[in-house]
């Protein structure tokens, strides 16, 4: 029996010729992702850096693992609060003693965009990261999962950790997306198909030829919504898109794993992305997606654009095709945070941020942004590229949240309400 | 009785409890719980117990309340990481949410990966945990277990 991409990558990581699913192993942590939010949790009283410190003390040791191979990011920017910007101090000083790489500034951003444009993330690797979006990663061939605050102690104690081989679901698709559908509507069809804990403790693979229409930023997209369905992990086997994406970000020292013929999957799903519409979630769960025709006429109060979910630079032209010459309703609001800074300069330097301007959309700092923090007031409607539509996720239990892809949050703006960017064209 | 062989109370919940819902010890679930539940019980639930958030205010509140160890059906991935890092005894078991009916009494071997129910006498099998595990939870946590000069495997 084979293995699939998933296994080779967890088998090499603990150094075993074999692994399947259900064993259980330690293995050698390639990368660790820390946000700065890490460094202000209230779990435990010392915060993350005062309980490594005493580990590390009592281990005999002074540094951590391997400092060259963690990344710290600071995803807020400023800091909301007093307590996150001692947070961000101590990740300084962390960053600073242990010899990690930091991000922050105009080097920065959300961090999973900072890590995959940085070149932090390569095929094969495997990866844990601080955040339950380190999913995303998985779009460039990689293993990546979140880790919790524990856990995350303990790799940057010994760069090992332990856990569970997953069963794998692959998706094997075919076809190609049409005009306004990208990576977020086929990740939403996917949720829509197996639901919400569809992908409880698995992997979803996505392969098939479908896959080589389906740009790196739809991938990331793709993976980044895995834990939506409760997934371990995503994975998209590499391919050219991957190789010449990762050639240009990283040392370009990687090696290509692909899933045996033979490799055990527990489900196999066959996907016609020329059958997929551009969708919408309602909420209060991102499965609970269907295609955008049958929530037309759903008045909103905000669009939103950005998150590791839909801030890169092919979101913010897909939204910029709708807002050409157009405006954002008066009285609705459209905020579009760009996801890293990477994505803002771009944009900026193609003329999307003057488009955004003349639309009066409004253009904020590269960070997290509303997807973590409240801007709704009861009673008022969001359409998001983000990622989470669960209650009260975006304001009080009385304000509501629909997720879309950027070009249909761009055009409910402009309408006032729920529209399909298709009419658009 | 140690931490691994633990006898106790069971508190029994259903299917694809989230970690949201656990939070405030299973408040999301039954908020009078936490007043009902005494140190030692042993909780019992069905499967995917722990799906969702990374978070560790939920598996930490379950250890403040003095539960002695988690079965079931099934443990979300991270969650049954989580459970045993923060040094709470648990074990996936096959069969368990039918075997137990809610206050047996019941005791759970978490190193032979046995649950054995005093008022029916049955023994049930469960996935015990490899070695490395069975120490951190033995040493109180990952975190008292690398402080103790612990290593993985």
């Amino acid at each position: 029996m084979g293995m699939t991409i998933t296994e080779k990558i967890i088998a090499r990581a603990a150094n075993k010729n074999r692994v399947a699913a259900g064993d259980i192993v330690v293995a050698n942590v390639d990368k660790l992702y820390i946000k700065d939010l890490r460094f202000s949790k209230k779990e435990d009283a010392k915060g993350l850096y005062g309980v490594l410190l005493e580990v590390l003390k009592s281990m005999g040791k002074q540094q951590v693992w391997n400092g060259r191979n963690i990344v710290v990011n600071l995803d807020e920017q400023p800091p909301r609060n007093e307590r996150r910007a001692e947070g961000q101090e101590r990740a300084r000083d962390f960053a600073r003693e242990q010899r990690a790489v930091l991000y922050e500034g105009q080097e920065g951003g959300i961090g999973h965009n900072v890590m995959v444009e940085h070149g932090h993330v390569k095929p094969g690797e495997f990866i844990v990261g601080g955040d339950s979006h380190t999913c995303t990663y998985g779009a460039l061939g990689a293993f990546a999962t979140g880790v919790g605050f524990t856990e995350t102690v303990g790799v940057l104690a010994t760069g090992q950790i332990w856990l569970k081989v997953p069963t794998t679901i692959r998706f094997d698709l075919s076809g190609k997306p049409g005009p306004f559908v990208a990576g977020k509507d086929i990740v939403l069809w996917v949720a829509g198909k197996i639901g919400y804990e569809g992908a409880i403790n698995r992997t979803l693979e996505y392969s098939g030829p479908g896959i080589q229409e389906v740009s790196i930023e739809s991938r990331l997209t793709m993976c980044n919504m895995a834990v939506e369905m409760i997934a371990v992990n995503a994975i998209i086997p590499p391919d050219e898109r991957t190789v010449s994406y990762v050639s240009e970000t990283s040392d370009g020292d990687f090696s290509l794993l692909h899933s045996d013929a033979d490799a055990a999957y527990e489900q196999v799903h066959r996907v016609d992305l020329d059958q997929i519409e551009p969708q919408v979630a309602a909420p209060e769960y991102p499965a609970n997606a269907h295609p955008v025709g049958d929530f037309k006429g759903v008045k909103i109060h905000q669009g939103f654009i950005g998150t590791c979910t839909n801030g890169r630079i092919e979101d913010l032209r897909m939204a910029a095709e709708i807002l050409r010459g157009r405006k954002v309703k008066a009285g609705v609001r459209l905020i579009i945070t760009p996801a890293s800074f990477l994505a803002y300069r771009l944009a900026e330097k193609e003329g999307l941020l003057e488009i955004f301007k003349q639309a009066d959309a409004v253009v904020t700092s590269s960070e997290c942004g509303l997807c973590v923090r409240p801007s709704l007031a009861a009673g008022e409607v969001c359409v998001s590229a983000g990622n989470r539509n669960y209650r009260g996720r975006m304001g009080p239990k009385e304000s509501s949240v629909f997720l879309s892809n950027a070009a249909t949050v761009a055009a409910s703006a402009v309408a006032g309400q729920i529209s399909d960017p298709r009419d658009y064209l | 009785m140690s931490t691994l062989l633990i006898k106790g109370r069971t508190w029994k919940f259903g299917d694809s409890i989230d970690s949201g819902n656990i939070d405030g010890v299973m408040g999301g679930v039954d908020p009078e719980f936490k007043s009902k539940v005494k140190p030692g019980d042993i909780l019992i639930a069905g499967k995917f117990f722990g799906m969702g958030a990374s978070d560790e205010h939920a598996p930490r509140s379950l250890r403040e309340a003095g539960i002695a160890g988690v079965v079931a059906e099934s443990i979300s991935n991270i969650f049954l990481r989580t459970l045993v890092n923060i040094g709470l005894p648990a074990m996936e078991c096959s069969g368990i949410a039918a075997a137990v009916r809610e206050g047996d009494e019941i005791e759970v071997d978490f190193v032979g990966g046995r649950v054995h129910n005093l008022r029916s006498s049955r023994t049930l099998r469960g996935d015990a945990l490899p070695e490395f595990a069975l120490q951190i939870l033995d040493r109180g946590g990952l975190i008292p277990y690398l402080k103790s000069g612990g290593k993985f495997k």
